[in-house]
């Protein structure tokens, strides 16, 4: 077996992106969602709103830090080439990041903003122009929330096309890949929003949480229903890529991939939320919320989200064409 | 103007005897640091005592004809020159060692003193001078050819024409430029 190349820097950096535009989605579709003008879940929107910058910029200084040199790392903005889906991933990165930073803004308030404002020294220059900039952009939201729609799934879904675009690799060498990785990123994002949301201390909203909740389990069950086409598919194909799936079928990633990504990451928080939601499904009440099992499922399903990564960049270079 | 020429190898397997003087002198000829290389020999050993088998076979860039490693370059950094010899230029690569995982050959490496991606040039500073690679040079039992495809006059266009011969992993698609005679 090979070297890896990439390694963990780059595993958490596909993780933060896609976490990134999995709340930024949510909090999307929540500002998007209205009834009489209002959004329907505000608190969620608002929440995504907040969170939504901070893994994708971890994850680009990480991204940068593992360059062999990092200070050069603006040459990926200078060039462009629709060929490598790390240019192309690089710019939506950026454009990405932009927007759910404006939104953040977007979504303080008039006293936050300020606070935020009055901590500029002095003495900073161009001051008076940085002030200017202190406006209520509550107004945006909506507009920024479908602007960054495609921005959001273009990043949660360019983390898989960056694997699945090398040939040379026949474990990341499909279509699903991406698919797979895009649903990942939805579904952590939703559950990292339910973990926010449960945190918060005062009164809970079934509402809101019967709209996570229904959002994750949908999530979920579309990523499982990609992994197993990934696997009947890969087995029945070519020789390279059967012997690149045996790295998860008996090989060394096996444990992690059945045990941890599908069973601990994917399965067991599926079965939680659903036991939660069974009252609403067979229509005899509304949803439980019990704290911790609602924390559990949510956790796992980011844990999930970043086994099946691991999985993914090291299975992955581990395969190859004899 | 004239055509563009194209350079290939061509590689005599049952000749080598894995002395490893090729390995040598591109390291010599190109500063690679300690612990990487640009170019090897994979051997491989079979068969059961007392009927032994062994058989060495050189391996380096393919230089491609349709290269993985430069249609994934998010800088253009790995580029392909006219006639045909893929390229790192060291100033342009960020070090993201994207075409090191997209080259099925594990032709690249990741060089610790320029911090950027390296591999076999073909000697393209020597060719240009109208000289043979390094390893060509210095291979003793001759199981190197270099030349233009396009040139049918050259050595390495009579041996294709007259012998059989394999490329390694045709099935990437890369269409690889080291010719193995059988
Ligand atoms: S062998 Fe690898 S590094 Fe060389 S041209 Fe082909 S893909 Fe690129
Ligand atoms: S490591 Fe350098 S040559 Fe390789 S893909 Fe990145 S920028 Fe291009």
């Amino acid at each position: 077996m090979r070297e890896p190349v990439w390694e963990f820097l780059i595993v958490n950096y596909l993780f933060l992106g896609g976490l990134s535009a999995g709340i930024f989605f949510v909090s999307a579709f929540c500002t998007w969602l209205q009834t009489d003008g209002k959004p329907v879940y505000p608190r969620i929107a608002r929440t995504g709103a907040l969170l939504a910058p901070w893994p994708v910029a971890l994850g680009s200084f990480l991204l940068i830090f593992d360059l062999g040199k990092w200070w050069r790392f603006w040459k990926l903005f200078v060039i462009f080439r629709w060929e490598s889906p790390m240019s192309i991933g690089s710019w939506l990165l950026l454009v990405f990041t932009g927007i759910t930073l404006v939104n953040l803004f977007a979504w303080l308030t008039e006293d936050e903003r300020n606070a935020l404002f009055a901590r500029i020294p002095a003495r900073t220059p161009g001051r008076a122009r940085i002030l200017a900039l202190n406006r209520d952009l509550g107004s945006w939201k909506r507009r920024l929330a479908m602007l960054g729609f495609p921005f959001a799934i273009g990043v949660g879904i360019y983390t898989g096309v960056l694997l699945g675009a090398v040939q040379a690799r026949p474990f990341w060498n499909t279509n699903l890949v991406a698919q797979l990785f895009l649903f990942s990123a939805l579904s952590t994002g939703t559950a990292a929003l339910i973990l926010a949301r449960m945190v918060e201390k005062g009164p809970r909203d079934l509402a809101e949480f019967r709209f996570l909740y229904t959002l994750d389990i949908c999530l979920i069950l579309l990523e499982f229903f990609i992994v197993l086409p990934y696997l009947i598919h890969g087995q029945l194909s070519v020789l390279a890529v059967r012997e690149a799936l045996s790295l998860v079928l008996g090989g060394p990633f096996t444990f992690i991939f059945w045990g941890l990504f599908l069973g601990a990451g994917l399965l067991l928080p599926l079965a939680i939320e659903l036991w939660e939601f069974k009252p609403v499904l067979m229509g005899s009440g509304t949803l439980h919320i019990t704290r911790g099992l609602a924390m559990t499922a949510a956790g796992l399903v980011i844990f999930g989200g970043y086994v099946l990564r691991y999985v993914f960049v090291f299975a992955g270079q581990a395969s190859g064409f004899r | 103007m004239a055509n563009p020429k194209r350079y290939a190898m061509v590689l005599d397997s049952r000749k080598c005897i894995d002395c490893k003087a090729c390995v040598v002198a591109c390291k010599a000829e190109n500063d690679v640091p300690p612990g990487v290389f640009r170019n090897r020999i994979n051997a491989e050993h079979g068969g059961a005592f007392p009927r032994l088998r062994a058989s060495f076979d050189p391996e380096q860039c393919h230089h491609c004809d349709n290269p993985s490693c430069v249609r994934v370059c998010p800088t253009g950094a790995s580029f392909q020159r006219e006639d045909g010899i893929v390229q790192v230029r060291e100033a342009d690569c960020i070090g993201c060692k994207y075409c090191m995982i997209a080259c099925p050959y594990d032709a690249r490496f990741f060089n610790e003193e320029t911090r950027v991606v390296d591999k076999c040039t073909f000697c393209a500073h020597r060719v240009d001078r109208g000289e043979l690679p390094a390893c060509v040079e210095t291979c003793p039992s001759k199981v190197r050819t270099f030349g233009d495809l396009t040139d049918p006059r050259s050595a390495l266009h009579a041996l294709l024409e007259s012998r059989r011969y394999r490329v390694l992993k045709p099935q990437t698609g890369n269409g690889p430029q080291l010719y193995y005679l059988l």
